[in-house]
């Protein structure tokens, strides 16, 4: 079954690019356009203007982490932008409920590309201890997912980290050769079939269910959308 | 020991807690009978048949089940009388044992002159849940009542707004607190997030605000900020701060 | 329709404070009665407006969803949306055992974490009949109060980047940090605390901890006294807070407002002085209460409840009795590890609270704390099970935020926010 959410790019593991490849020596043609993709990604990676989108507990840790001991300001975040138009790097912190997944999905469709975002914390990344009703179990249904920072709520670190990741991940795109990352969202449907959506929402780990005893309930890993080898 | 004594935590997941073993549990009075609470006293001798069984609760609450027929006289002299005074209404909510038993209204009212609590509580039917709104008497039961409706699909006869609080406009999965309710909803996972995606803004938008815009002639806003936000950009950082 | 009337304005000269050394202390702008600003909304109406606020917007404190209709600049409807981040925390309950659900009353209110495990391990041990060990009544009394100012201070500094005042952020966020190393040092995590169990607390406090506490509590009046030098006199402050989302002391209790909102309207109704639980009554401290009810008063209330959290909390040190934390009740206490270890019978007995949980009586409680936001109500229904029949949170924010309409409508679309700030939220409490 595909479960990735994003198409054309990353698929089996992140392109390296080294001086010999990129044809730094040979003087190929490829050279310029290697070094003009340093020069983007390093601008890209150091000038991130965070949306935060946070909603619950996570938020309160995004903003220790955005406040004077940790200090977001050293990784060129300082400019965090409130306005999704003006935004490429979406931080979902805290749970997200079926209300608000409309509403989720449509603050990511007004960012311009390109864009990344981090799912920051168990509620957003799986639904968390969160097994209810009225909450979506991972935001990966709802958009694409860059980064899950693991953690109920993650310290200032594991987001920082998990921001860091990020700009890793921007270090080693291509932006010339895919200048826009292309995306399948469907207006209204979710990011991956209604079959994928029910086997990464099914019930795992999670106090209510979980019991190996029952045999029940399948407590092993589940692989969820986005998932990469390295 | 055979798995199903381990099976903690799974019952009723797909159909809603067990119920309570009993109809309604009651709480055992203590030895030498309930000590005489004023409120109560004074309710038999106003109301009579209306007020139903006096019970004493973990050592000092007391409570009252009264005729929800007669709910709204009883609240409003409750909160009218000189006497009495009760005009803080500390909580509004609703109890489902399950078992298809009855759903309790309870009242929670404190007096802040007399410094007095007391606990009102309504039995209703499955078949008749309504009972009369106190959002004229206390204005903090609007919303208490809306979220009792929209959990438990209690009607409150006479509020101004009824509509639901905490779920979409649109919701059509049911009453989430009773207890026939499955923890994880009726539809499946798919469903249930195809569904929020497909939300329209018109469904998060209530009656009012409909009528409002058509009455303006003015499109429905979006449903989030578009554009800059002023200050809080404006101070640099902003820092997430707003978003608690 | 009301139209809102500035009936202060303000003298622009200043009038400086010469401290001793001759120079200057503080030069404050000095509010003088003055006209009335004229009615102006009559000049300007006509045009009506539909706006919406949220979910998603910084100033709304979480997802509070906002939709106004606007004559002009004026306010004219206000209806707030709320459970975008219903988390069904009350159906959860019903499937958790009575100890597994304090971990999700800390995810209620994340900005007071510990009161909210407090008030719910109380309103358990009150319907059980459980009396906590004198030792984890202080210490209880120690960890509200803590949070007490834990919270305050984000309001703090939320309220303060609202209105403009984005200094106060970084510095109410240094002494939280201070609190936050306090509550990971005896709970191990900073929000989600966790820290309470029925009949006691989930450890002692470490060795070192009272010393960090105090240490705290005598750096902490400093930043509190250097954040009111900038905003009690400071004239943006005053023109945007005071005479701002008023409400009558009438009005206040009808809607049920409660905390220092309520407070702030000039009615003296606190939970730690009308129905004193864990002998607050022998503390001594002061309930502040405002007369004016606009925000100017919510914000000089809680200043001063964190004074008066100050003084609690030092007089909880030098009490703080020796003894065992946790009750020796078998019913809801597990034996100890090495008795578990050793003895077969504590084996079973452990196996038992841990398998089937802790069993309540048939009963309820109705049982409210003051938290930091208002009254905290813990309304738990048991029918002789391990789980609740009901489990259900009077949350202050709930109730306070209903009333925001009735603050706003006729007031300016600018003050929306301050209001909404003013009255102190949590959305997942809101929501639940």
């Amino acid at each position: 079954m595909e479960l990735s959410g994003r198409s054309g790019e990353g698929k089996g593991g992140l392109p390296v690019v080294t001086g010999a490849d990129a044809g730094i020596f040979s003087g190929s043609p490829g050279f310029l356009t290697t070094r003009l993709d340093a020069v983007v990604n390093w601008s890209r990676e150091n000038s991130l203007w965070p949306m935060p989108f946070g909603t619950a507990c996570c938020a309160i840790e995004m903003m220790a982490t955005a406040a004077s001991r940790y200090d977001l300001a050293r990784f060129g975040m300082e400019r965090m932008s409130f306005s999704p138009r003006q935004a490429d790097l979406l931080i979902c912190a805290g749970r997200v409920s079926y209300k608000m997944a409309s509403v989720l999905r449509r603050i990511w469709e007004q960012m311009p590309q390109p864009k990344w975002s981090i799912s920051m914390g168990a509620c957003a990344s799986s639904g968390g201890v969160f097994d209810v009703y009225s909450m979506v179990q991972g935001i990966d249904t709802i958009i694409p997912v860059d980064v899950y920072v693991p953690g109920c709520p993650p310290r200032p670190e594991g987001l920082m980290y998990g921001i860091l990741m990020i700009q890793e991940k921007i270090r080693r795109s291509k932006p010339l050769s895919s200048w826009v990352q292309e995306e399948d969202l469907v207006e209204g449907l979710p990011t991956v079939t209604a079959e994928a959506v029910n086997l990464i929402t099914s019930p795992f780990g999670n106090s209510t269910n979980q019991n190996r005893s029952s045999g029940l309930m399948s407590t092993g890993a589940v692989r969820r959308v986005s998932d990469r080898r390295p | 020991m055979s798995n199903d004594s381990f099976r903690k935590g799974l019952e009723g997941l797909d159909s809603g807690p067990a119920g309570s073993p009993r109809e309604t549990p009651r709480v055992e009075a203590p030895e030498g009978g309930i000590p005489a609470h004023p409120t109560v006293d004074a309710l038999r001798i106003q109301f009579g048949e209306a007020i139903g069984l006096h019970e004493l609760v973990a050592g000092d609450e007391h409570v009252v089940y009264i005729d929800p027929a007669r709910a709204f006289q009883i609240l409003h002299w409750l909160r009218d009388e000189p006497g009495q005074q009760y005009d803080f209404l500390q909580d509004l909510t609703a109890v489902d044992y399950g078992n298809g038993t009855t759903i309790q209204v309870v009242w929670q009212l404190w007096s802040i002159p007399n410094r007095l609590n007391i606990r009102i509580k309504a039995d209703l039917p499955l078949d008749a849940l309504e009972v009369d709104s106190v959002y004229y008497v206390w204005r903090a039961a609007d919303w208490l009542e809306r979220e009792v409706w929209d959990l438990f699909g209690v009607t409150f006869r006479g509020h101004p707004d009824l509509r639901r609080i905490l779920m979409p406009y649109n919701y059509t999965e049911g009453h989430p607190l009773r207890k026939d309710f499955p923890l994880r909803g009726r539809y499946s996972r798919a469903e249930q997030t195809q569904r929020a995606l497909s939300m329209t803004i018109e469904d998060h938008y209530s009656a009012i605000e409909l009528a409002v815009a058509r009455r303006i002639g003015q499109d429905l806003p979006e449903v989030i900020v578009e554009g800059g936000t002023g200050l809080t950009d404006s101070v640099g950082m902003g820092s997430g701060a707003g978003d608690i | 329709m009301a139209t809102r009337k500035r009936t202060v304005v303000y003298d622009v000269r200043r009038h400086p404070e010469l401290g001793a050394g001759g120079g200057i202390v503080s030069a404050p702008i000095v509010p003088v009665e003055g006209e009335v600003a004229s009615d102006y909304s009559e000049n300007f109406s006509g045009e009506h407006m539909l706006i919406n606020i949220g979910p998603q917007h910084p100033a709304t404190h979480g997802v509070l969803r906002l939709v106004l209709e606007l004559d002009g600049e004026t306010v004219i409807r206000c209806i707030p949306h709320i459970g975008y981040l219903h988390s069904s925390f009350e159906k959860l309950g019903e499937y958790r055992d009575w100890n597994q659900i304090v971990p999700l009353t800390d995810r209620m209110d994340y900005l007071a974490p510990l009161i909210y495990n407090c008030a719910y391990a109380m309103a358990v041990e009150k319907m059980m009949g459980v009396q906590v060990t004198e030792r984890c009544k202080v210490v209880r009394v120690i960890l509200m109060e803590l949070d007490r100012i834990f919270s305050h201070l984000l309001w703090l500094g939320t309220t303060g980047i609202d209105l403009g005042a984005f200094t106060v952020f970084l510095y109410t966020f240094q002494e939280r940090e201070r609190i936050y190393n306090l509550h990971e040092s005896y709970t191990g995590a900073r929000i989600t605390t966790s820290s309470t169990r029925i009949g006691g607390m989930m450890a002692d406090l470490p060795a070192g901890w009272i010393e960090q506490l105090q240490s705290f509590i005598s750096n902490f009046p400093r930043t509190l006294d250097e954040v009111e030098t900038l905003l009690t006199n400071n004239a943006i402050w005053i023109g945007r807070t005071q005479d701002v989302g008023v409400i009558t002391a009438e009005d206040a209790v009808n809607f049920g407002l409660s905390g220092a909102n309520l407070r702030a309207s000039g009615v003296a109704y606190d939970v730690r002085k009308d129905r004193p639980y864990y002998d607050y009554e022998s503390y001594d401290f002061d309930v502040p209460v405002g007369e004016h009810g606009d925000i100017y008063d919510r914000y000089l209330c809680r200043m001063e409840e964190m004074r008066q959290s100050l003084r609690i909390l030092q007089q909880a040190i030098s009490r703080l009795p020796g003894g065992p934390i946790n009750v020796s009740d078998p019913r809801v206490i597990l034996p100890g590890k090495t008795a578990t270890m050793n003895d077969m019978e504590s084996m079973i007995h452990h196996f038992k609270i841990v398998m089937e949980g802790v069993r309540a009586p048939v009963g309820e409680s109705w049982f409210s704390v003051e938290s930091s936001k208002g009254e905290l109500g813990m309304y738990v229904v048991s029918d002789g099970g391990s789980k609740p029949v009901r489990w259900r949170v009077r949350g202050p924010s709930f109730i306070n935020i209903a009333a925001l309409p009735h603050m706003i409508e006729g007031a300016l679309l600018s003050d929306v926010i301050a209001v909404n700030a003013s009255l102190d939220i949590v959305l997942g409490e809101i929501d639940r």
